[in-house]
């Protein structure tokens, strides 16, 4: 375990966040608390978690790697490979798959010429399924930045490729 | 109608009520608190589990033991491992709906479990084979494709086959929650689930082997035991750990005259079902290539009824010649109980002197305090786990008794409390408070106390459960003597606070309690000048007692030098005339463990040299011939029974023992694999204790620690352990780095009592200021633990030539 002082600065965090990171570790009861932020922090920065983050998350809150390992790869909204730019948490919960999530899906995978899990050769787009994103009222739906589209149609979802595109080339 | 006993009862007001449930038309009364599953076993019914683990609890997560309780508000299928026991309930384990729900469950399990039976490890002795067969699951139905993984380097102990993986979370709980290893977890969600490391490499915990026997198929397996045997093929026995004087119960194995493998064995009062790997995999020393397996008389070798004509006629010679002081008989703590008592009665045999039973004598005596001032208070683990304060003093439990560590954790998860003071940077698997206290201070601590030893005795005093854990090596008997006054105070009517000494040998209390008190010790015998044959029994005093180099002087106006011993110890190459005996796995017989345990074990394997070393790889020879390479040696006790005549079956030899001591009036009922007696009490006996050295200015005090490996002899000839093992550094206070001059890595010379040593410092911020603190193992032999409080010069040691 590298010991919590020895780390100052790091390629996956800012360093201002960092100090915050491990002044704040160091003030309450359970650093382990700490654990998702600290990967969210890397992730926003970084784009993904590389095995150098959770080294890092560990180091700050003074536990061993495996433990943050342990969380990370639990929740799917922690990237521990690399993705594109974009990534499109498509719902495969009920209520998005009554109202044709399956058929989002496949057009989806036919656009983009990616399946579930890969990423677009631009580097722009990768396409995950997702449990319940809590927005039956939209279904079928996607998530991309946090942000919610839908009731989704296979015209609505050319306008939001195109318009991510447009974004991108911004 | 059979009744469970409840195994502990603790609480005083609370009335234990014993409820009287029905399960499959059998009546039982059971303790309030046991679970159906547990009712089911104490009734011979089994019901087919994976998660539930009699050490580890339940978790219900694996949904293997449903059963239909028929009674109460919410009757229906309910997972036995989870539910208590309650008055007036009925149960059926075999009706249809429980029956087909494990069946499914078992089918369920095996969808990604592959068929590789044949080539597995784990075959023979798989808990998933045996409960997949229960369940009544046989016709897969599944046709999709198994789940396979990318498996981990987890180090040459533990190997790892994830697709047998059914997900019981075993190892993640064995591992982390009860032997508190940091460096193995769960990885993923749902159908990913992964039990391993971070990365690949070793597994840091030192009871890492536990993954091996608790996963209930064949993910973890030993590997250093990877196909070498078939489980049915081994010959296996209940056995003693020689290790350390904690006496855990084992399960070795063996096959072709080899010793291939060590199992925890159970034993509920001791270490439960968990052992750690210094026993587990230290298991070398008995097919040691160097091991000697011939008798020696001078550079020839000879037979052993020979060496024993020859040994008769040395002794009756000496003792006629020069008197009964001549002929010296050296017991050992690493031999077993029968051995040390028959060197009693073969010096009583040829009207020798009294033998001495330990070469190290400050060690002896600290084991004689423990062995009778404390025998009225001793804690056994189990009291330590279930302790609410433990008070450790001049312990380091991993290098000393590593399930001591095991023990504090368990109490440490209900809530309870350690307190540790060691000069050393201890470091242990859960929680605690250290103070680094120098070996000098810690004995001020003990006698006068001040106000920390005040706030210390009211603990005690206020704890309900308190046990005190005393270090024999580093307290020796001075601070033995105070501690069992704070014992005493601490005490009162309702409850006695215990101790838990922690001594040196798998038979360091055996021999404490055979020898009489205020007896000369080797050193001062042999130095007498009349010693004319000295004969050592399983011992080297050159690595196990210290001042080895006044032994080698004395040894010098020995005339004959006997040594029967398994080791391949320097002793054991010089002696003049040398007969091979067997270690505990080739031999049965008796330990008395830290807390007086009497701990019988068993012969597992036949001595011999090992077929993998006469067929060297190739088939063995095909001369046939009634005689076993290298099966000379014999169990030392029969030696000495051959010796005077009186060879007597193990039974008649233990009514014998029990007779000659009061206090091992039960030794005769004791079986192997069974939790073993406590010896009776003694009374305390008068015991004279040296003054502490004054410290020289400028000194610091020299403190000598067992190395976690390689540092009992067993382990030190082990080829097994070498990845475990450590180099040789002079740990300091970084302070004390810093006002010498000297930097993290330069090498320093240290001066001691014990010769001067040329050694590479190393700072430990954890340690006591003022003190040295070297470790034991094979790299610096000549310092051994135990040998008192004494001061040591450092000097900077200059560059590397």
């Amino acid at each position: 375990m590298t010991s919590i002082e020895s780390q100052t600065t790091s390629h996956l965090l800012d360093q201002q966040t960092l100090a915050e990171f491990i002044q704040h570790a160091g003030e309450i009861e359970h650093p382990r608390e700490m654990i998702i932020d600290v990967l969210r922090a890397i992730q926003s920065h970084h784009g993904w978690v590389p095995d150098e983050g959770v080294e890092l998350t560990a180091s700050i809150l003074g536990l061993t790697p495996i433990e943050v390992e342990e969380i990370a790869t639990f929740y799917d909204k922690i990237f521990r490979r690399p993705v594109g730019r974009f990534v499109i948490h498509l719902c495969d919960s009920v209520c998005c798959w009554v109202r044709g999530a399956d058929e989002i899906a496949a057009y989806l995978k036919k656009v983009l010429d990616i399946e579930f899990g890969q990423t677009t050769a631009d580097g722009l787009f990768t396409l995950l399924p997702s449990c319940c994103l809590g927005c039956c009222g939209i279904a079928p739906a996607v998530m991309i930045r946090q942000e919610f589209f839908g009731p989704l149609t296979p015209e609505k979802v050319d306008e939001l490729i195109t318009s991510l595109r447009k974004e991108a080339l911004a | 109608m059979i009744t469970l006993t409840a195994d502990i009862v603790r609480s005083t007001n609370k009335k234990l009520t014993m409820p009287t449930l029905t399960i499959d038309n059998q009546t039982i009364t059971v303790p309030e608190g046991k679970t159906i599953l547990e009712a089911a076993e104490a009734l011979g019914i089994v019901v087919p589990h994976f998660c539930y683990h009699k050490d580890l609890g339940a978790v219900g997560s694996c949904r293997m033991c449903a059963v239909t309780v028929h009674t109460g508000p919410m009757p229906g299928l309910k997972m036995a491992c989870l539910i208590p026991v309650e008055e007036g309930m009925v149960v059926t384990t075999g009706d249809d709906a429980s029956a087909t729900f494990r069946e499914r469950v078992g089918e369920w399990l095996m969808l990604n479990h592959p068929h590789d039976c044949p080539v597995c490890d784990e075959g023979g002795e798989c808990q998933l084979q045996e409960m997949t067969i229960s369940s009544g699951h046989g016709i897969r139905r599944y046709k999709g494709d198994k789940g396979t993984y990318t498996n981990q380097d987890l180090g040459p102990y533990v190997a790892q086959e994830m697709n047998r993986c059914i997900q019981c979370y075993r190892c993640a709980r064995t591992y982390k929650d009860y032997c508190g290893g940091r460096d193995f977890g769960v990885m993923g969600s749902r159908n990913r689930v992964f039990f391993g490391r971070f990365k690949d490499g070793m597994l840091e915990s030192d009871f890492s082997g536990n993954l091996v026997d608790v996963c209930p198929t064949g993910v973890f397996t030993d590997r250093t035991f990877r196909f070498k045997s078939r489980s049915w093929d081994l010959e296996q026995a209940d056995s003693v750990c020689p290790h350390c004087a904690v006496g855990c119960a084992t399960i070795p194995g063996g096959r072709l005259r080899e010793l291939q493998r060590v199992c925890s064995g159970d034993n509920p009062q001791v270490n439960a079902s968990f052992i750690c790997d210094r026993g587990r995999f230290g298991s070398g020393y008995a097919s040691h290539p160097e091991r000697p397996r011939q008798a020696r008389h001078k550079d020839q070798n000879i037979s052993v009824e020979d060496a024993l004509t020859l040994l008769e006629s040395q002794i009756r010679t000496a003792v006629q010649q020069h008197g009964p002081e001549a002929v010296l008989l050296l017991g050992s703590d690493r031999a077993s109980l029968e051995t040390n008592w028959l060197l009693q009665r073969t010096a009583k045999h040829f009207g020798c002197r009294v033998p001495v039973l330990n070469a190290h004598a400050r060690r002896h005596q600290t084991a004689q305090i423990a062995a009778f001032d404390f025998s009225d208070r001793l804690a056994s683990l189990e009291d330590v786990r279930n302790s609410d304060l433990v008070l450790v003093f001049g312990v380091d439990p991993l290098a000393e008794a590593p399930l001591l560590a095991l023990a504090l954790r368990q109490m440490v998860r209900k809530q309870g409390r350690v307190l540790l003071y060691d000069p050393r940077p201890v470091e242990l698997p859960c929680e605690f408070d250290h103070q680094a206290f120098s070996p000098a201070g810690l004995q001020e601590l003990l006698e006068n106390g001040g106000v920390e030893g005040r706030h210390l005795r009211d603990l005690l005093g206020q704890a309900q459960r308190p046990v005190i854990v005393a270090g024999a090596d580093l307290l020796g008997p001075l601070g033995l003597q105070s501690l069992h006054a704070w014992a005493s105070g601490a005490s009162n009517a309702e409850r006695s606070c215990q101790v838990y000494p922690v001594l040196a040998g798998a038979n360091s209390f055996g021999t404490a309690l055979l020898s009489l008190p205020e007896q000369d010790d080797l050193l001062t015998r042999l130095e007498s000048g009349k010693v004319k044959a000295l004969i050592c029994v399983e011992t080297d005093p050159l690595l196990e007692a210290p001042h080895g180099e006044r032994f080698s002087a004395a040894l010098a106006q020995v005339d004959n030098l006997v040594v029967m011993d398994y080791l391949p110890t320097p002793l054991s190459t010089n002696a003049g005339l040398f007969i091979p005996t067997c270690p505990p796995v080739e031999d049965s017989g008796t330990f008395i463990n830290n807390e007086g345990r009497l701990r019988r074990f068993r012969q597992v394997i036949k001595p011999g040299l090992s077929l993998a070393r006469t067929g060297a790889g190739e088939h063995p020879s095909r001369e046939f011939t009634l005689i076993t390479p290298g099966g000379d040696p014999l169990p030392a006790a029969l030696v000495l029974q051959r010796l005077i005549r009186q060879e007597q079956e193990l039974s008649e030899l233990h009514r014998h023992l029990a007779e000659d001591q009061p206090r091992l009036k039960e030794l005769p009922t004791i079986t192997p694999g069974a939790p073993g007696k406590r010896v009776k009490p003694a009374v305390t006996r008068p015991q004279k204790t040296d003054k502490l050295p004054e410290q020289p200015a400028g000194t610091f005090q020299l403190v000598v620690s067992p190395a976690r490996y390689g540092s009992d002899l067993f382990s030190r000839f082990a080829a097994k352990l070498a990845p475990r093992l450590t180099s040789t550094r002079l740990y300091l206070h970084p302070d004390d780095l810093f006002e010498r001059g000297l930097k993290d890595g330069e090498k320093a010379v240290v001066e001691t009592d014990f010769g001067s040593f040329r050694l590479t410092v190393a700072s430990r911020p954890g340690m006591a200021a003022g003190c040295a603190l070297v470790e034991n193992n094979g790299d610096c032999p000549q310092l051994i633990p135990g040998a008192g409080l004494s001061y040591c010069h450092i000097a900077p040691g200059g560059a590397d030539e």
